[in-house]
């Protein structure tokens, strides 16, 4: 087999992986070649809109599990490659050398064991940093089920080292990756982060889960990642849409990828990240997923009405952040200026708030934007949700599949 | 010197913009129009070409200012925006009244642009950083083509300074015609009709590793997320031209 058709296999097998980020490394290698960006750098965008920034391929896409969701289970009657050690190396560098890329990230199905697999990576990556003298940046896979003196040993070598939980619950990870634990892979986020160092995993760790192929509600996802950002200071969670590879009387027979759904994860995720949101706010029994029609924040928005509107000029911090159409960047910029001269609608404009929506919940110097009888939830409501559908329909940016 | 009507003329260089807003803020004197020497004047146009002490400039406004401010002003004039000039005179004009607190007056009009029109030099070369591909020719010397609208060629190659610290490399704005070398310690930008680099060639292994490139490209997109709107949001057509992997996208379009 030649090395571009491995290449195609072995990229074709890791393209499920959302993850693509490469940022939040702090400089700190002293390779021949190469740096990391503490912001993260897109090096081209696939046909899908998704940005690439790091060679990503499995190592090999042989495996002895069968996980229900995955193109490359046992069961499944596909060709299978393994890189050797060398061909990564030789591809990274080339790749690198002539900016296509940012770095690698290596992950793989699982042959003989999870500690003979791994040891497979640590060989690769050690090569790749100490022969070829590497000093991009590397986000590597762990397999769950290895030994923690590998953990270390990998965490050593890349920026970033995470495990995928799969699935949002331990009962779905369960019923679809029968082979997988749920223990497992807890077990080497707790490791790395109660490790993580300049030194071991700087670029901290991250992970992801499909959305769609099981049960849970939007709150069962949301309150997940909560805990594992408190838990264990993740960096990202990634959502995956769930795209039907394998037909299989476990999992749903969808054709389209919820991809709306996913969009809509990604927006609350940041609310809790950036915003100072809990999911409890968002979220609760009687509303366990999010409103289709309108993003999560101006949704929140339109149930609380009664906090606002809010007064440009004096409002807390916190609560500009609450405000739709105001991001944290914009809200810093108003914070700072208005400490200098009153704020109106077109100084707004120009910090980069996104009046269309921020307009119904704000008023600059004590002033409504139209007469304030308009200040109603009916009145709200009818012009964002069409709003929102012109803007999705205009451009169809997905929200932040990269930092 | 009286006169506001006239256009002054600088050297080309931030340092000597610099210099000329110094002197003619000194004098008092409220300009109609700044250029440099590539300026063609009208029968019109009054010219007048100052001698302008540029280090000694710097150093004040590097006391007078900070870095932040400077910075700023120094990417406004990497860019080809419409009367720059002038933007980084009343913005420094008013630095010297504000100091730090300007960054924060988006209420005065050459703050808000040049605040914007930085951003967007540093949002391209941003995307620069990406973007640019460069392929290995026969003696080593990696070798890329830009076509930016900013003049980012100066940021860019601090970039890929500590990048590629061990490459030989060199980079060409096509636009401009300028090409930045780098020998392994520093780079020089120099005027492109001083080299040719038509006889280069690539190196052998070069086409097998576009080929590599171009098919991981291909491959690594999920035909049920098809969204190439997204794509094109992100990544411009404008840029393409450059980047090895949209070749095929680029005959596409153009069939
Ligand atoms: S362990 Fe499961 S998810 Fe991973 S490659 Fe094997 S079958 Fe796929």
């Amino acid at each position: 087999m030649n090395l571009q058709e491995k290449l195609q296999i072995l990229a074709n097998s890791a393209k499920y992986d959302a993850s693509c980020s490469s940022s939040g490394s702090l400089k700190r290698r002293t390779g021949k070649i190469g740096t990391t960006a503490f912001s993260g750098i897109c090096h081209s965008f696939s046909s899908d809109g998704r940005c690439i920034s790091l060679l990503k391929i499995l190592l090999t896409n042989c495996c002895i599990f069968d996980c229900k969701y995955c193109l490359n289970r046992k069961s499944n009657n596909i060709k299978r490659a393994i890189f050797s050690p060398v061909e990564i190396c030789t591809i990274t560098m080339n790749f690198y050398k002539r900016n296509y890329i940012e770095g690698l990230f290596l992950s793989s199905g699982i042959i003989k064991s999870p500690d003979y697999t791994m040891n497979l990576m640590i060989e690769t990556i050690d090569l790749l940093r100490h022969k070829y003298h590497f000093g991009g940046y590397i986000h590597a896979k762990a397999i769950p089920g290895t030994s923690d003196i590998l953990i270390k040993k990998l965490g050593h070598l890349v920026d970033r080292l995470s495990a995928n939980i799969e699935l949002p619950t331990a009962s779905s990870l369960k019923l679809l990756a029968p082979n997988k634990e749920f223990k497992k892979v807890d077990r080497i986020m707790n490791y790395v982060h109660m490790n993580k160092s300049k030194k071991f995993v700087p670029a901290g760790q991250s992970t992801q889960m499909i959305i769609g192929a099981t049960q849970e509600t939007d709150k069962d996802i949301m309150e997940r990642s909560e805990t594992l950002y408190k838990k264990y200071d993740l960096k990202r969670v990634f959502y995956s849409a769930y795209i039907p590879v394998n037909k299989d009387k476990l999992l749903p027979s969808i054709i389209t990828p919820p991809l709306k759904r996913e969009n809509r994860l990604y927006q609350a995720d940041w609310l809790l990240r950036f915003y100072h949101f809990t999911v409890s706010d968002i979220l609760d029994e009687h509303h366990p997923n999010f409103n289709i029609l309108l993003d999560p924040k101006t949704d929140w928005a339109l149930k609380h009405l009664s906090e606002f509107p809010k007064e440009i000029n004096t409002c807390s911090y916190k609560d500009l952040l609450k405000i739709p159409g105001v991001g944290v960047t914009s809200a810093k910029r108003i914070y700072s200026s208005r400490k200098l001269f009153t704020i109106t609608f077109k100084d707004l404009k120009n910090m980069g708030v996104v009046l269309k929506r921020a307009k119904y919940f704000i008023t600059c110097n004590h002033k409504y934007f139209i007469n304030p009888i308009f200040f109603n939830k009916q009145f709200i409501e009818s012009n964002l949700v069409l709003e929102e559908k012109e803007l999705n329909s205009h451009n169809r940016k997905q929200l932040s599949l990269f930092e | 010197m009286k006169q506001n009507d006239v256009t002054y003329i600088y050297q080309n260089t931030f340092s000597s913009l610099l210099a000329l807003i110094k002197i003619l803020i000194d004098h008092k004197i409220k300009p109609m129009n700044l250029k440099n020497t590539d300026y063609n004047p009208t029968l019109l146009d009054t010219i007048i070409e100052l001698e302008l002490k540029d280090e000694k400039s710097f150093l004040f406004w590097q006391i007078k200012t900070s870095k932040k401010i400077i910075n700023i002003a120094y990417y406004v004039f990497l860019s080809n925006a419409d009367n720059k000039e002038l933007i980084i005179y009343y913005f420094l004009l008013n630095s010297l009244k504000y100091q730090e607190k300007i960054i924060h007056m988006r209420n005065l009009k050459c703050v808000d642009k040049a605040l914007k029109i930085s951003a967007y030099v540093s949002h391209e070369n941003h995307k620069f950083k990406g973007f640019t591909r460069f392929k290995e020719l026969q003696n080593h010397i990696l070798y890329a083509t830009i076509s930016p609208e900013n003049n980012i060629l100066p940021i860019l190659s601090k970039h890929f300074q500590n990048r590629l610290k061990n490459e030989n490399w060199i980079i060409k704005d096509e636009k401009r015609q300028i090409i930045s070398i780098y020998d392994k310690k520093n780079f020089y930008l120099v005027n492109a009709s001083n080299f040719s680099l038509n006889e280069l060639q690539d190196c052998q292994e070069e086409k097998q590793i576009a080929a590599l490139w171009k098919n991981f490209y291909k491959t690594i997109s999920i035909k049920e997320r098809k969204n190439e709107r997204c794509r094109n949001n992100f990544m411009p057509k404008k840029y393409w031209k450059n980047m090895l992997e949209m070749s095929d996208e680029i005959e596409k379009d153009n069939k």
